[in-house]
């Protein structure tokens, strides 16, 4: 079960590349293919999930580096390359070792096809959404989404630390 | 039962996060798409039943030795929809895993029905409860899981490995029973002895021709009797050395359970005193169920402390008869059990002692060094002594490495009971 998250992860690191083919994103590209095949070696959420950070910075860097105008369909893709990644390594780590029921592997990736489309589509509505917006209100963007950006993950992390973890 | 978030939501709010602060510093929309997918699954919550289900577990033996083999089958099955089950099962250390896996995950339908199988082996004797199966049930996006647990019956009684003994200590005394033993007294039988003149009443087929034609009057073959044994196996259970399963009671318990069922084979009678302090015992008996009570209670056998030192003229006369012959089983680590073999002794017992070394247990579990090297002789020549000290008494004492089969140590001792009995 180690082959679709290492797939994805070459595909969520190459992305960036494709925006931006410069040796800085190449590098960062690298150093999280790293931590990504460690943390799937290793069976640890965490390494995997540092390697899924410097991805989103790989693909900051290489967004700055490009300039180009916002290509949205590539970003919905990305976000969905990076949870299907977080969520086949972790799933990946839970059944090593263990006996496989019939049926859950083919519905697992049944689920995992279907939560792409449906996160994908969720992701270009809101895309949509806020263009449409963006053309009626003109918002100060960034002090927004810094204020909602924090809002969201402080709510998000607050949410996840007051419950019992499972390991 | 509350699903609870898992360490993966944790991840994805983790990388969320991230996403966001790198939109803010870039100021780039496309991070900000990019992270609805990880918020889209972070908020899709799934509720998750957990009484759905129910496991059954039947094991190919209830009953093994040590070192066979034992097939666990689990039937999972759903009276709803279960996403995604894990299911453990914690195997008790008596267990080891050989083939399959103790852990499994399944996806079930309506009332669809699954089987799952692994193998363990069985390592040391004792009542292994495989009672409880630890179950998580998780939503397919791995962000949330709910724990409960499962209990299905799977009672497996593993006996102790048992040693094919062909040469055992010989009793001194016999009983009256029929048996394998040749008695010194005549009578029925077929082992020939001394031949006296024909008496009326004899059997003409007990009639020597040869010594008759001979001395030209009737003489008749005597044939000795062939009598049981009382036989009583004495387990010391005050103290143990080594680490399981390859402690000296282990070693002491099997060869029990093989000296037991060698004896029974010849038609004994075999009792069992196990003296862990306060007595605990089997009476003699013979036979097939007398060898089921032996084993069970060897099963049970275990160092239990306690303060209470019995005395050995407190077991009945019915559990330790005069005439038995008294096999003490004992790594020789504590005195008491010396005292009350040396006790028996002096009440005029035929005893022997076998003890199994406790020292190429004790050794194996500790890294080589010189010092463990010089701590291991000191403590063999202590053995020595206590062995010397117990053959003054006129006692025999069979040192057994429990490394080697034990019938190498039976076999040094036989020579030596013949020249007792001659």
């Amino acid at each position: 079960m180690w082959v679709p998250p290492l797939v994805l992860t070459v595909a969520v690191l190459g992305y960036p590349l494709f925006v931006a083919p410069a040796r800085g994103v190449l590098v960062i590209g690298l150093a999280a293919l790293v931590l990504c095949a460690l943390g799937l070696v290793v069976r640890s959420g965490a390494l995997v999930t540092a390697g899924g950070v410097l991805a989103l910075g790989q693909y900051a860097l290489a967004l700055w580096l490009a300039a180009a105008p916002p290509r949205l369909a590539g970003a919905v893709l990305f976000g969905v390359g990076l949870v299907l990644l977080v969520e086949t390594a972790d799933f990946s780590r839970r059944v090593r070792g263990a006996t496989l029921g019939p049926g859950l592997v083919a519905s697992q990736v049944r689920y995992w096809v279907g939560f792409a489309g449906l996160a994908g589509s969720a992701a270009l509505f809101a895309a949509g959404l806020a263009t449409a917006a963006s053309a009626v209100v003109r918002l100060p963007w960034a002090p927004a989404f810094a204020a909602g950006g924090a809002a969201a993950a402080l709510v998000a992390v607050t949410i996840a630390l007051r419950r019992r973890e499972i390991p | 039962m509350t699903p609870r978030l898992t360490p993966l939501a944790l991840s994805v709010v983790s990388l969320a996060a991230s996403g966001l602060v790198l939109a803010i510093f870039t100021g780039r929309p496309e991070l900000i798409v990019a992270v609805v997918p990880l918020v889209f699954g972070l908020f899709r919550r799934r509720f998750l039943a957990s009484s759905d289900w129910q496991i059954a577990r039947v094991l190919s033996a209830d009953q093994a030795f040590e070192g066979e083999r034992v097939v666990v089958t689990i039937t999972v099955s759903a009276e709803g929809n279960v996403p995604t089950l894990e299911l453990f099962e914690p195997l008790p250390p008596s267990l080891r895993l050989v083939a399959g896996s103790n852990r499994g995950f399944f996806t079930l339908t309506r009332d669809q029905s699954v089987k799952w199988t692994y193998e363990v082996e069985c390592r040391r004797r004792g009542r292994a409860s495989l009672g409880v199966v630890q179950a998580r049930l998780w939503d397919r996006s791995g962000l949330h899981a709910v724990e409960s647990a499962a209990r299905a019956s799977g009672p497996l009684r593993v006996y102790p490995r048992r040693i094919q003994l062909r040469r055992l200590p010989r009793p001194r005394r016999t009983q009256t029973s029929v048996g394998n033993y040749v008695a010194s007294s005549v009578g029925q039988g077929i082992e020939p002895g001394d031949i006296r003149e024909f008496a009326p009443g004899d059997r003409i087929r007990h009639v020597n021709w040869r010594a008759s034609l001979r001395f030209r009057k009737l003489f008749v073959t005597q044939y000795h009797q062939e009598r049981n044994a009382d036989v009583i196996l004495m387990l010391d259970t005050l103290s143990e050395a080594g680490a399981a399963p390859e402690t000296t009671l282990d070693a002491s318990v099997r060869a029990a359970a093989s000296l037991a069922g060698a004896y029974l084979a010849r038609k004994d009678r075999v009792g069992l005193i196990e003296y862990g302090g306060p007595f605990r015992w089997v009476r003699p008996g013979s036979g097939r169920g007398q060898r089921e009570r032996l084993l069970e209670a060897l099963l049970r056998a275990e160092v239990v402390f306690s303060y209470v030192r019995g005395d050995v003229g407190l077991v009945p006369r019915r559990v330790l008869p005069p005439q038995a012959l008294v096999i003490a089983i004992t790594p020789l680590v504590d005195p008491h059990f010396e005292k009350a073999v040396v006790d028996l002794a002096a009440r005029g017992f035929d005893l022997v002692i076998l003890s199994p070394s406790p020292i190429p247990l004790v050794r194996r579990t500790m890294p080589t060094s010189p010092s463990v090297d010089l701590a291991c002789r000191l403590w063999a020549l202590e053995r020595r002594a206590r062995a010397a000290s117990l053959q003054r008494l006129g006692l025999r004492v069979l040192e057994w490495d429990p490394r080697q089969p034990l019938e190498l140590a039976l076999a040094a001792f036989n020579p030596v009971r013949r020249r007792m009995m001659g």
